[in-house]
């Protein structure tokens, strides 16, 4: 039995516990291959213009997979955490994703919703593992395995590392966490608009490559976060925007990190929100440098580049300033 | 002999080069017409230059910037390759050093740039809308039957109000059609244009931004009065345009160019034998994975120099000739 | 203390009416115009949606009329409009205004803690008096809500044309000068009396058409370019499948409207739509399905850009056209709306129905059954 596990949206989140789960079960796991053009196009191609990129390349990852799998694993995921939804899409990806793609195999659409509280989790790993075995015991058993492997994961997460980082091999991984003398970058947006190398645009790369240290708001931990936000007089309801705008709440105080770059789909409902806020608080409260990156497939990379080049030359720039002051003039210890 | 730097902006719309001496006075700028072929234009841009210098010169640095930076800062051997937003800060604090805000509007793209205490201090680009950019005025103008090097003098003339509507240049163009029905008179809708224009840039780039002066506008359309005194009108404060305005960029990066040389000590430049040189792009497409990148192949006289476009590196890793990228 | 409110379609009469009633100092925002959505652009983010572009217009009209305090509904999301309050705060903040903003809600459904904020806000805690008022502004608010669907039905059947319009102006006219709810109630009243008198005429040639998906831009019809009128225009019966007062109970109460309706869309969006997607995207597939039951010859499912939970119904809308032999014709609407592009879609989608129905009535003429 073959289940295909769509590389898109929470994949990067949930990578491991969907994936050991299935196996523990007995199952043989396909991970739709790393988006490249043509899943972009065809994610594209079959979705309404108005949906944003990540959900058009969700749906090119289930195409590619569509032939090779008996199974493909497309949770409803509505709420994730107790009061906190994700996204109104996201409730209604399954559906989407039925309509638009025609000859599909079986989806596993089970409905994730913790809005009251995870009580019924059990039920939902029962019904997910259903599709492979009856044994509720080997379904219990194989879903506590999973947990582990995505607990251990989501530690390594908070030490720094990147999705994308875990492909490496060791010596890279320690060059691009550490190095002394660096700038501190804080990447903002949802997990599968920055840890994707393609959609991103290798943002990530691009700014160790200059030098920065890059981390993002899945970083920080729950006391970082949280606090900040029980401050603000209307409760969040989104769990990504929590964590990006408590992030950039506590980032603004902190002396070490010297930029903050939002990364945002065109048309996202979220980011609209919470990257105002996250604009105007920065502007009001610190004097960090910020900027927003909005990309959807008509984005062109050379304009990206340009941006980032051009924020990495601000937040050095003002490094430099602090330390050293030019008999020239002003601006040539810019340079 | 004098030592001398070259600035080169190579722009979608337009390619200026200038060449500026060792006291950081600007002795010549050339603008010309990019018109999709960047190679042939930096050939022709440095011929011509070579042609107007006098011998007694001698090119101690080189510096490239705008969207074909890349590809002109190989075939050059720029010293310094730099994004056109920090190139036109460098520029705009050269002229006014306590600048505030630059206001930039080029043919296919807008900036707005703030500088807080001479340091860039927080930026917008637009590349994607048409109504706060140059082509936009080119194209009305265009369909007005008027050259664009009038178009400013016209608005000046306006004594009425024609507010031209619509933030997008599809619906700006429908609704000036629609004055002009009306009976409106032409300076009364040029200015009202260059005021719509104006407040699209605004809207687009201004959005949460402290306009604060001294503010200076340059770029390509910075020539054209009716938008400077658009802008005077709207922000309600002066606006300076500065000498050059039209070729900032190339100037920043200039600048930039002699700070980079005074560190390494010496420049890339290949000279202005480039000029003569003959060079070709050939692309085709990878097949390695589904991404079909389309990598592009430099040559200069039949030796491939350079190779890019690949997302992995396949390709572009490959050490072809010794050429410094930034 | 000077209360504002965001306008949605005729909701502004009614709470006038209970502000009037409660004696409270209360500054209606000038009438939606282009105006108040170019204010509303300038300061709001540029990829937020229509609705919160408009109501952001609205406040900075009434504050530079004087008021100090706004009055809003909330949510709990998924839809960003539950957030759309503290974007806003910020911006005002930004804007150098100081004004405070309540939001009435019942946050997980404590009444208890809706009436301190609404005493807080009426600086009075006679709950009697409050429930009362808001009784009778709310029999008002219903009252508007029948007239409005009674003229987009019966407007393309008068014999004698614009009389209905005249009786609606006039009315509204009234409404807008009157101080109180009696007053108002007395309008209503002459007006539905009228209304009893317009003549109408049988006509064959009518179309049907019904408007789905997002709530503020079908209520709202300075949002929406006045679709109602402009489909009744062009002879075509139209029908609205959001009101104001269903949508006060739910979001003040977050009640469901408790109509046997209600059940109904559910019902019969759950094949395609398992679960609620945020704001009304469950119900535009629900009511796509009931109007199509229904006979009607088409609908047009109207929407904000980047509204997200209509992008979901809106990618399943293609299945129920073709399951269910219903043309839908998809608007968007944005502060870039044009109306002249807007008008044309709507003909020649109306055409394209009117075709329909001749070449479907010719088939069953010439079938034997």
């Amino acid at each position: 039995m073959k289940i295909g596990i769509p590389r898109g949206l929470l994949y990067d989140h949930y990578q491991f516990l969907w994936k050991s789960f299935f196996e523990n079960l007995g199952a043989e796991v396909v991970i739709s291959q790393k988006t490249n053009k043509k899943i972009v196009d065809d994610g594209v191609a079959v979705t309404v213009d108005e949906a944003c990129l990540p959900v058009k390349v969700y749906h090119g990852h289930v195409m590619d997979l569509r032939d090779k799998v008996d199974f493909i694993f497309v949770p409803k995921i509505m709420s994730i955490h107790e009061k906190e939804y994700i996204c109104p899409k996201f409730c209604g990806l399954p559906e989407m994703i039925k309509t638009s793609i025609s000859n599909l195999p079986t989806i596993i659409d089970p409905t994730i919703d913790f809005i009251k509280n995870k009580k019924h989790l059990l039920e939902i790993v029962y019904e997910i593992g259903g599709y492979v075995t009856y044994d509720k015991r080997k379904i219990r058993l194989s879903f506590e395995e999973a947990l582990k492997s995505h607990q251990n994961y989501k530690n390594k997460m908070k030490q720094g590392f990147f999705p994308m980082d875990l492909d490496k091999k060791h010596e890279e991984k320690h060059e691009a966490k550490h190095k002394e003398d660096t700038q501190k970058i804080l990447l903002l947006g949802h997990p599968y608009n920055i840890y994707d190398e393609y959609l991103s645009m290798n943002i990530v790369e691009k700014l160790r490559k200059y030098g920065m240290t890059v981390i993002t708001q899945d970083h920080f931990s729950k006391d970082q976060i949280n606090p900040q936000m029980n401050e603000l007089q209307k409760k969040m309801f989104w769990t990504f925007g929590r964590k990006m705008l408590g992030a950039a709440l506590y980032a603004m105080e902190q002396e070490d990190i010297q930029g903050i770059i939002y990364l945002s789909s065109f048309g996202c409902g979220i980011d609209s929100v919470i990257a105002d806020i996250v604009e105007r608080r920065t502007r009001r409260n610190s004097k960090k440098p910020y900027i927003l990156l909005t990309m959807d497939e008509h984005t062109g990379e050379a304009g990206i580049d340009t941006r980032i080049e051009a924020f990495v030359d601000m937040i050095k720039w003002r490094v430099e300033n602090e330390n050293y002051v030019s008999t020239h003039g002003q601006y040539i210890s810019a340079r | 002999m004098k030592k001398c730097y070259l600035g080169v902006d190579i722009g979608s719309v337009s390619t200026n080069v200038i060449v500026m001496d060792e006291d950081e006075k600007i002795i010549d700028t050339l603008y010309i017409r990019t018109q999709g072929k960047p190679i042939e234009t930096i050939q022709k841009g440095l011929y011509k230059i070579k042609e107007r210098i006098n011998n007694e010169i001698k090119i101690a640095g080189i510096g490239t910037t705008g969207s074909g930076r890349q590809l002109g800062g190989i075939m050059v051997g720029a010293d310094v390759i730099k994004n056109e937003i920090t190139a036109h800060g460098v520029a705009a604090l050269h002229f006014v050093p306590n600048v505030q805000t630059i206001l930039e509007i080029g043919g296919q793209d807008s900036k707005i740039i703030l500088l807080r205490n001479g340091i860039l201090y927080d930026f917008a680009m637009n590349t994607v809308c048409a109504a706060g950019t140059g082509s936009f005025l080119d194209r009305q103008a265009e369909r007005m039957g008027i050259p664009i090097e009038e178009f400013g003098d016209l608005a000046l003339k306006s004594e009425a109000t024609v507010r031209i509507a619509g933030r997008c240049a599809v619906f700006a163009e429908s609704d000036m059609i629609h004055k002009q029905q009306m009976g409106h008179n032409q300076e009364d809708i040029i200015n009202g244009l260059c005021e719509a224009l104006v407040r699209n840039y605004l809207n687009n780039l201004g959005k949460g931004k402290e306009i604060k002066s001294p503010i200076i506008f340059q770029g390509g359309v910075a020539a054209n009065v009716g938008i400077k005194k658009a802008f005077e009108k709207i922000l309600g404060q002066e606006v300076i345009v500065p000498p050059y305005a039209s070729v900032m960029g190339a100037i920043g990066v200039a600048l930039l160019a002699k700070e980079e040389v005074r560190k390494s000590g010496r420049t890339n430049f290949k000279g202005f034998e480039v000029a003569n040189s003959s060079y070709q792009v050939k692309s085709f497409e990878c097949d390695h994975c589904p991404n079909m990148c389309e990598v592009v192949e430099f040559f200069r006289d039949k030796n491939m120099v350079a190779r890019w476009g690949d997302k992995c590196g396949r390709w572009s890793n490959v050490e072809v000739k010794n050429t410094k990228l930034a | 203390m000077k209360i504002t409110f965001p306008h949605m379609g005729n909701t502004y009469l009614p709470v006038k009416a209970m502000f009037d009633d409660l004696g409270v100092d209360v500054i209606t925002p000038p009438i939606n115009s282009k105006k108040t959505l170019e204010i509303g652009t300038k300061y709001a983010p540029e990829q937020i949606c229509l609705p919160m572009k408009i109501n952001l217009g609205n406040y900075i009209q009434s504050i530079e009329k004087g008021a100090d305090t706004i009055v809003v509904t909330g949510s709990c999301g998924p839809c960003r409009y539950g957030y759309f309050m503290e974007v806003e705060r910020e911006i005002l903040k930004d804007l150098g205004y100081e004004v405070e903003i309540i939001s009435l809600e019942a946050p997980d459904g404590d009444i208890k803690e809706f009436y301190n904020r609404v005493s807080q806000m009426l600086e009075t805690k006679n709950i009697f008096k409050i429930v009362k008022t808001f009784k009778n502004a709310f029999g008002i608010l219903k009252k508007i809500d029948e007239i409005e669907e009674k003229v987009l039905k019966y407007r393309p059947y008068e014999k004698n044309k614009g009389e209905i319009d005249k009786i609606y102006n006039h009315l509204i006219d009234q409404l807008r000068k009157s101080t109180g709810s009696k007053e108002m109630l007395q309008y209503i009243k002459e007006a539905e009396k009228n209304f009893m008198n317009v003549a109408l005429e049988k006509r064959q040639d009518v179309l049907k058409v019904g408007i789905i998906g997002e709530i503020y831009t079908i209520i709202e019809d300075f949002s929406n370019i006045d679709i109602g009128k402009k489909l009744n225009n062009l002879g075509v019966e139209v029908h609205k499948s959001h009101s104001t007062s269903g949508w006060v109970l739910e979001h003040l109460f977050y009640e469901s409207i408790g109509r046997s309706r209600e059940k109904d869309i559910r019902k019969a969006a759950a094949p395609y739509v398992k679960t609620m997607v945020g704001g009304h995207g469950r119900e535009t597939v629900g009511n796509a399905i009931l109007y199509a039951k229904e006979g009607y010859d088409g609908l047009i499912h109207i929407m904000p850009f980047t509204c997200m939970p209509e992008i979901v119904a809106m990618s399943i809308l293609p299945k129920i056209q073709n399951d269910y032999h219903i043309p839908i014709l998809t608007l968007i609407i944005d502060e870039m709306t044009g109306e002249a592009g807007y008008i044309t879609r709507l003909e020649a989608y109306i055409d394209l129905l009117r075709n329909r129905r001749d070449k479907f009535q010719n088939e069953k003429m010439l079938s034997w059954s």
